[in-house]
Parts: C-alpha cells; sequence; structure tokens
C-alpha cells in the first residue's frame, strides 16, 4: 500500500535541515526491508509573524510503497528517530497517511492550500488527522510542527505545489542532452517548457547547474525555458532548450 | 540596506528579488552560512537570500546571524 510520510520543524539555526531528515528516514524504510520510498519534495507554506518556524517554514514529504503489516514498524521508526535525531529547540511533527484508508483525500489536500495562506492552529491540524484517520504526532518542543507535517501530506497529495530536494545527476553534468535522454532518469516523469511552449523528443536541453523537478499534475516534471537564439555550440547540436535557474524555481 | 522591523530585529530593506544588493551584503558579513540546499533560491552561492541565518518575512527577510 502506498503512504505518504511527512515531517516539519525538526531543525534550528545551526542543525541539518528537515529535508536531510526525510531522506534518512526514507532511506531507513528501505535499507529495512519495509518498501521503497520515492523522492522528497519540499512544500513552501505560510510565512507569517504568528507562526514560529525557524528560517524558512517548508514541510518535506515523500512517498512510499510499502508491505501493510509494515506500517506500525514504519510509524514507530519515524517517531523514534524524530525524538532522537531533533534539534534542540524544534518543535517537531510527523504525519502518516495511508492513501486507501484516507477518509476524504479532498479534505486533505485542501488543509495544505489552507497552510500556505493562513494561520492554522494545532488543534485544527489534530482535529482533521482524526477525522481522515491519519497519524499525526509531536515530538518535542511545542509540537507546532504537525501543521506543517500535515499540510506538506496534503500538498504532496494534490501533486502541485513542491519542488524535488536534492537534484538530478545526469552522466554528463552540464551538457546538451535530448528531451528523450531526460525522460529516460528515473526521477523525470515528464519534461515541460514553463512558458507552455512545445517541447519535441529530439530537442536538445541545456542542463545547468543542480536540476530540479517540481510536482505539477501529480507527476515530477523537469521545466525549460527557450534559449534565445539557439545558444551556443554550432548549427545542428544548438540548444532549443534550459533547465530553470534556481531564482525561477522559487516560487514551487 | 538594513533597517530594524517591529521587534527590532536586522531586517533587509530591499526585498526578495534584490539579487545584486544581496549578494554584495553576503560579501561584507562575517556570519555568512550557506543554508542546506533545498532552501537555496539563488545560484550566487554566497548572497543573503541563500544564507541559513536568514529568517523569511513576508516582504523579505531578518538577519539572524548575529543571533547565532
Amino acid at each position: 500500500m502506498k503512504i505518504l510520510l511527512s515531517i516539519d520543524d525538526t531543525d534550528n539555526l545551526e542543525s541539518r535541515g528537515t529535508g536531510e531528515i526525510a531522506s534518512l528516514i526514507a532511506a531507513a524504510l528501505q535499507e529495512q526491508g519495509w518498501g521503497s520510498a520515492s523522492f522528497v519534495t519540499r512544500h513552501q507554506l505560510l510565512v507569517h509573524p504568528d507562526i514560529p518556524y525557524t528560517s524558512h517554514n517548508s514541510a518535506m514529504c515523500f512517498v512510499a510503497e510499502i508491505e501493510e503489516g509494515d506500517l506500525d514498524q514504519i510509524t514507530a521508526f519515524a517517531k523514534d528517530f524524530l525524538n532522537h535525531e531533533c534539534a534542540e529547540g524544534s518543535d517537531p511533527g510527523l504525519c502518516v497517511a495511508v492513501l486507501d484508508r484516507l477518509a476524504s483525500a479532498d479534505d486533505l489536500i485542501a488543509f495544505g492550500q489552507r497552510a500556505k495562506l493562513e494561520v492554522i492552529t494545532m488543534q485544527e491540524a489534530f482535529d482533521l488527522a482524526g477525522r481522515l484517520g491519519v497519524h499525526l504526532s509531536a515530538h518535542g518542543g511545542t509540537g507546532q510542527g504537525v501543521i506543517g507535517a500535515l499540510a506538506g501530506a496534503g500538498l504532496r497529495l494534490w501533486g502541485n505545489d513542491g519542488r524535488m530536494k536534492g537534484c538530478l545527476e545526469f552522466s554528463e553534468p552540464g551538457s546538451r542532452l535530448r528531451v528523450a535522454d531526460l525522460l529516460d532518469h528515473p526521477g523525470v516523469e515528464a519534461v515541460r517548457c514553463v512558458a507552455g511552449g512545445v517541447v519535441r523528443a529530439d530537442d536538445l536541453v541545456q542542463v545547468g547547474e543542480k536540476p530540479k523537478t517540481v510536482l505539477l499534475d501529480g507527476v515530477s516534471v523537469l521545466l525549460l525555458s527557450a534559449v534565445q537564439g539557439g545558444g551556443d555550440g554550432e548549427a545542428g547540436c544548438r540548444a532549443n532548450w534550459q533547465t530553470l535557474h534556481r531564482k525561477q524555481l522559487r516560487g514551487y | 540596506m538594513w533597517r530594524n522591523d517591529q521587534t527590532g530585529a536586522k531586517e533587509f530593506a530591499l526585498g526578495k528579488e534584490s539579487w545584486a544588493a544581496a549578494v554584495c551584503a553576503a560579501l561584507d558579513c562575517s556570519g555568512f552560512a550557506a543554508d542546506v540546499d533545498e532552501e537555496l533560491v539563488t545560484d550566487d552561492e554566497r548572497s543573503c537570500y541563500n544564507c541559513r541565518y536568514r529568517r523569511w518575512s513576508a516582504s523579505s527577510f531578518t538577519c539572524q546571524a548575529s543571533r547565532s
């Protein structure tokens, strides 16, 4: 069965990031033979004076395919991991949602969307988690991270929010690759032009430093922008497209 | 380039889109430390916008470096 595992508020100014904690849990899940985990996504939540985030208020989430009998072990492992690994002064929260047991996917998605726009209370998060049949737990501090953890699961389920943690690695960094080659990467499910232009399988793409995918329509999409004038290189080898810079990915 | 916000924290006065100024400010700062990769927002590695001691606000960010 498929689960969403989402965490928030595990760090302080000096500690490792919440994304790394999520990646470590995902790796452990696979090492223990409990299942397979997808890439981790980062989801930006509301930045507001009434919300006690450390520096950016983002949640981290991944999807995992697991055996039903391993769910309790995975949840217990993640709780224990957060109890021991989270930074001093942080307010960690954990959400584990089993997709085919969700009472309402729409309500979970709506909560995630609200958390990008409004200040939400912990009680609201716990109430919704109870109604939906989702695991939600606090692991130190004020426990405020439960709001972001639940929201992160909702936004990942929505499939139109967030960018991947880490970056895509290709055999030849900085090279020009065909769109078809990019689609061979296991982390790339679609390649699209950010402005809506038509991208063809044989088009050449200038791959920038640390390219990242974003979640759109439920799939991992590598966004491209057009290269003005066809880019460098001899005719026939010029790139039509380039991957986006970090500034362009900021809104995802 | 800097001002105090309502809580007295040191706030970047030029908002979230002053990329060159954020680079200049970071070059002048002995407290700069790059944030984790997933929180970097510009390819200019040394930029206040990429610093782990910046705390984003609705319109800009405050600098936490002196509190670290």
